[in-house]
């Protein structure tokens, strides 16, 4: 039972190390925890950071204080629009993102158990993914504008290519032993694909969403600081040209937990997929 | 159940691939046994002699290159469809991201039959091979011994009337092994299914099997047709009478030749 050894190893350990250590400070305690170090280490740095700006006078329009940056924050977020244009990206991340899972997925599974569409996607693909997808910017606007449409689409593009890749991929690499057992207990070729080959392509899946998913913040955003009057993009481009830099530094704090938030989110879908990858 | 009457005949079935080298790669070459109903058969022969091809073959997984797998109706003596197969597997092949449960209800689900009744059935398959209270638990959560009894109860639950056994104690440490194998010649006894066991285990056959056959090296026949005479079910305790030791002995000496004439000729080849 792998699942028990693991735990049956790792308490004695705790144990031993607290025996060998029995009058160890909090302190110790605390400095042994890696988050606590991580973020005692970010206040830290925060606090220099705000110390030194009024210390030496910096202009805040070079370097705003970071309690500034989180008033301003504060204060766009609720009566300056600034939660509007984060649903908007929001929207246009995610709304491109779920067709790519989609039609990614799907197109996925297909090139794995298909010869000639396979033959036929590598090509394009193969032209396609090292495309910077940025360099689309100006042909999309051509042809959809910058409204709507051209925001999707610019949201697919990021994540679609990484999605189908690693569908096939990990379709490829199922198990030929589960395909065999599946049709020995009676399944037909439908079953096999959603019930085998997709389920054991998940991890795979997870990995294709994950870089897809960075990849369509990044085309979001840059699409929304060249071409659009909204969304958080927008917000800082705009900011900048005004040399607003609290504003500045308030989106991409915005962005940033944003990021956190995601990568966190996939951690733990990550972790419950955990039953896949070992078998 | 009612215990099966179809006979499984290899009749001069030969099995080859295309190579390179210009010369097929041949797996079985005139290939003629009968696998008879409601008995046990046991194949044994050295690595890469063709067995686990004959399992695939009688599974129809594979075509015959020439020849033809038959299935006879021992009452009448005309051929018959396909019986119901199930295999056990030496990798095991679980699902790993299905339950225990749905593992063994994964046949019953391709089947179509509704969730509770097929629970209920895997439910019940999984007690006869002592694993009450795992249902829920992941494959990754068991040990091997566990995963094969969860994989023997899923190929049991479909009701087969042919059993095949593909290695199914090969990726088990020896003790494991043991208790497993007394545990399945009971379990096998009480089926009445027809099975095919594929192994590379002398006392394995012995334990099990009616019959016995022992393959030449590639391309595999059928070097020695052996009856076990020994009364079922049989225990780890029968092997050390002393028939079970003189048919061991007979079937070490017949493998023991054609081990290393497999290995000569491998040798020759590269």
């Amino acid at each position: 039972m792998v699942g028990e050894t693991d735990m049956a190893n790792a308490a004695p350990s705790t144990a031993a190390v607290q025996a060998a250590a029995p009058r160890r400070s909090t302190l110790r305690a605390a400095l042994d925890d890696h988050r606590v170090v991580g973020w005692g280490f970010l206040l830290a740095l925060l606090a220099v950071w705000e110390f030194v700006v009024i210390q030496a006078q910096i202009s805040p329009l070079y370097l705003p204080r970071p309690t500034r940056v989180v008033a301003v924050l504060w204060q766009n977020l609720a009566e300056g629009g600034l939660s509007t244009d984060l649903g908007l990206t929001l929207y246009r991340i995610f709304a491109g993102f779920l067709i790519a899972l989609v039609t990614g997925v799907l197109l996925g599974v297909w090139m794995a158990v298909s010869k000639p569409v396979k033959a036929m996607a590598d090509i394009l693909i193969a032209a396609l993914y090292p495309l910077p997808k940025v360099t689309l910017i100006p042909l999309l606007v051509i042809w959809l504008g910058t409204g709507g449409p051209f925001m999707l689409t610019i949201s697919f593009m990021g994540a679609f290519f990484p999605i189908v890749i690693n569908t096939v991929v990990g379709v490829q690499q199922c198990e030929p032993g589960l395909v065999l057992a599946a049709r020995d207990l009676g399944a037909n070729l439908r079953q096999i694909v959603l019930r085998v080959l997709i389920p054991s392509a998940v991890p795979s899946i997870f990995a294709g969403i994950r870089i897809g998913l960075g990849i369509s913040i990044i085309l979001v955003v840059a699409a929304e600081m060249v071409v659009a009057r909204d969304g958080l993009g927008a917000r800082l481009f705009v900011a900048g040209q005004l040399l607003d830099t609290e504003l500045v530094f308030a989106v991409l704090l915005v962005l940033a937990v944003l990021g956190i938030l995601i990568t966190k989110g996939q951690d733990l879908i990550d972790a419950r997929l955990g039953l896949w990858r070992t078998s | 159940m009612t215990s099966p009457v179809v006979d499984i005949r290899f009749e001069d079935v030969r099995l080859a691939w295309p190579s390179k080298a210009g010369q097929p790669t041949v797996a079985l070459h005139r290939m003629r046994c009968a696998i008879p109903a409601g008995k046990v058969t046991a194949i044994i022969g050295p690595s890469g002699c063709g067995k686990s091809t004959m399992l695939q073959l009688a599974r129809g997984f594979l075509d015959p290159s020439a020849g033809e797998i038959r299935f006879v109706d021992r009452r009448s003596g005309q051929s018959a469809p396909r019986p119901p197969m199930a295999t056990v597997w030496q990798g095991f092949n679980l699902f790993p991201w299905l339950t225990v449960l749905d593992n063994v209800a994964f046949g019953l689900e391709m089947g179509g039959m509704p969730k509770a009744e097929r629970h209920e059935r895997a439910r019940e398959a999984l007690a006869k091979v002592d694993l009450k209270g795992f249902e829920s638990k992941y494959p990754r959560q068991l040990s091997g011994g566990m995963r094969q009894r969860v994989g023997i109860a899923r190929a049991l639950v479909m009701k087969p009337e042919v059993l095949l056994l593909d290695e199914p104690f090969g990726a088990l440490d020896a003790q494991t092994r043991l208790v497993l194998q007394e545990q399945v010649a009971g379990i096998v006894e009480e089926t009445g299914a027809t099975v095919l066991l594929i192994t590379h285990s002398i006392e394995e056959a012995i334990l099990l099997a009616d019959t016995i056959f022992v393959m030449t090296a590639r391309p595999g026949r059928i070097a020695r047709e052996i009856e076990v005479e020994l009364p079922k079910p049989r225990t780890l305790a029968d092997l050390k009478r002393p028939e079970a030791a003189a048919l061991f002995e007979e079937i070490y000496d017949l493998l023991r030749g054609e081990v290393i004439r497999a290995m000569t000729s491998e040798g020759g080849a590269q």
